[in-house]
């Protein structure tokens, strides 16, 4: 074997990923950033010629600035309730000696093995107006008429914490695992009270499982598309709904990709921003 | 005092976290034709119903076929790839990982719609289930990858050198030394790799065609437009299969998932 034939060898191994990622990942985005610059179709998906109205379009129409405002106050109120819920949680995994560590760990997991469309069908079994919650308060004589729980935001909001709380608990976890009880033992030893300790030493170390808990939430639930559905129904839609709708329903290509597109950029912003901010923050202190 | 406050809501997260899996397994059993609570009574019927529906029953072998395929090609190709990510990327290491994660970076529904018009634009098309056996291996491949290269982390070079002093070539030194030793990280991301794909439901919205719907597809059109606990029943036996699927890899061939 010659000398440059063995020093290739190894790159056959990485070849077969680099040729799936290039072919079907890379070309596929590059195409779409070209069709939301294309001219909207009539009959056909899309007309010749290019054009910046998809984009324009998006930004005259209040419709789509309001979708766009919801879509991100939906993700930011889901993020921070699995933040508040899920810290005690992987605190109690991640730092006591409990007997059924092992089975509190597969129940985090467990919802992970059961597909979104059926954890999202059973929300929609507790929340709807004949629900579950709705019948059995009503049972019970607190209520009157069944509380609006389904086809608005606060279902929504309250599916998407169910369906993501796992992915905030693991990196929490994780990174609450990495931290040496003795740092927080010296700092309480220095005087510092049970809050100033966790405030100064425990969460600056946690912060990069926070960050990276956070950032996997909020992207996973602006780009949801199933619990939004099922739940928000017709009268409440998320953006990553109105992209499917306009592809599917009225199959307006360009227009689709450019909604497409800014959900994707506007969450890449913010999570961009939200990584600068919790960093020069810790740093500061 | 802290410790039990802790702990007692501890188990209201968990209770939190079964409790829509646990409804809809309960809601399969109701005799009743509509989703009622309390249920009015025990049955099978809608196991019945279900187990003669053909289109229930066919997208529950699209999706076992989906799955098997694509879990197939893409723990070979991300097998191949954490091999060279940890024994030869060198200072390309952080690039090659980033890049294999991509697809688990990238927004899903973004990804799917680009794939749509890309195998449009080629001409390929959804007719086939070949796009939508290409989506499922790009949202695979990610577990695959995170799954070997740590299995391989903990591999020695110098045990494939001492084979290969001894004269193995170079397929029989992965299938007899490096395989088995890294077998609990490929078996591990090949069962992320099914569950995945069998559950994954917006790379198949875009990608399916007549005929070529999956069963989360299938389900969803279902619930659309029926409230019966026929859905509850398919769920049920979705459930059980993927639990099956876990049980048996753990029991039958000694699985330990990597652990985040």
């Amino acid at each position: 074997m010659s000398l440059r034939a063995k020093s290739l060898k190894p790159f056959a191994l990485i070849a077969p990923a680099v040729l799936l990622l290039g072919v079907f990942l890379v070309l596929p985005y590059i195409n779409i950033v070209v069709m939301s610059l294309r001219n909207p179709g009539s009959g056909t998906p899309y007309a010749p010629g290019f054009t910046l109205s998809n984009y324009l379009r998006l930004f005259a129409d209040s419709f789509y600035l309001e979708q766009t405002a919801n879509t991100l106050v939906i993700g930011f109120i889901t993020t921070f309730v699995c933040l508040v819920l899920g810290f005690p949680v992987a605190w109690q995994l991640a730092k006591t000696q409990m007997r059924f560590r092992g089975l509190a760990y597969g129940l985090v997991l467990s919802p992970l093995l059961v597909g979104i469309v059926i954890r999202s069908y059973g929300w929609t079994i507790l929340l709807g107006n004949n629900g579950m919650i709705n019948r059995t308060l009503i049972g019970f004589g607190l209520i009157d008429r069944p509380l609006a729980l389904m086809y608005n935001s606060l279902g929504i909001v309250i599916a998407l914490v169910h369906v993501f709380l796992p992915f905030m608990i693991l990196p929490l976890m994780s990174a609450l695992q990495g931290i040496d009880p003795s740092i927080e033992a010296a700092a309480r030893s220095l005087g510092a009270g049970r809050i100033t300790a966790f405030r100064r030493i425990v969460l600056p170390l946690a912060m990069p499982g926070i960050q990276a808990g956070c950032i996997l939430v909020f992207v996973l639930s602006l780009s949801a598309y199933v619990t939004p559905s099922l739940i928000g129904g017709l009268r409440v839609k998320t953006m990553a709904v109105s992209v499917v709708d306009a592809l599917i329903d009225t199959f307006q290509w360009p227009f689709g990709s450019a909604i497409a597109l800014m959900l994707s950029l506007t969450g890449a912003m913010v999570v961009m921003l939200f990584a600068r901010l919790t960093r020069m923050k810790w740093k500061a202190n | 005092m802290a410790r039990h406050l802790l702990t007692g809501y501890c188990l209201l997260i968990y209770a939190f976290l079964l409790l829509p899996i646990l409804v809809v397994v309960g809601a399969s059993f109701n005799a009743g034709a509509f989703l009622t609570f309390p249920p009015q009574g025990l049955s099978f019927r809608w196991y019945v119903v279900f187990f003669h529906n053909e289109v229930f029953l066919n997208a529950i072998k699209t999706s076992l076929w989906v799955a098997a395929v694509s879990t197939v090609i893409s723990s070979i190709i991300g097998t191949m790839a954490a091999i060279f990510y940890v024994q030869h990327a060198g200072r390309w290491k952080e690039s090659i990982r980033l890049a294999m994660l991509l697809p688990l970076l990238l927004p899903e529904v973004l990804t799917a719609i680009s794939l749509l018009f890309f195998v449009y634009s080629i001409g390929m098309g959804t007719r086939t289930i070949a796009a939508m056996i290409i989506g499922h291996c790009l949202i695979t491949l990610p577990f695959v990858f995170i799954n070997v290269s740590a299995a391989m982390e903990s591999y020695e070079p110098s045990w494939s050198l001492a084979a290969k002093s001894l004269g193995a070539g170079p397929l029989t030194r992965f299938r007899r030394i490096m395989l088995p030793l890294i077998k609990p990280g490929v078996i591990g991301g090949c069962l992320f790799a099914f569950i995945i794909s069998f559950d994954t439901f917006t790379i198949s919205f875009m990608l399916k065609n007549v005929g070529t719907a999956t069963l989360p597809i299938q389900l969803y059109d279902y619930l659309r437009t029926n409230f019966t606990p026929e859905a509850a029943a398919v769920s049920t036996v979705s459930i059980v299969l993927t639990l099956f699927i876990v049980v048996l890899s753990e029991k039958v061939l000694g699985l330990r998932i990597h652990r985040f």
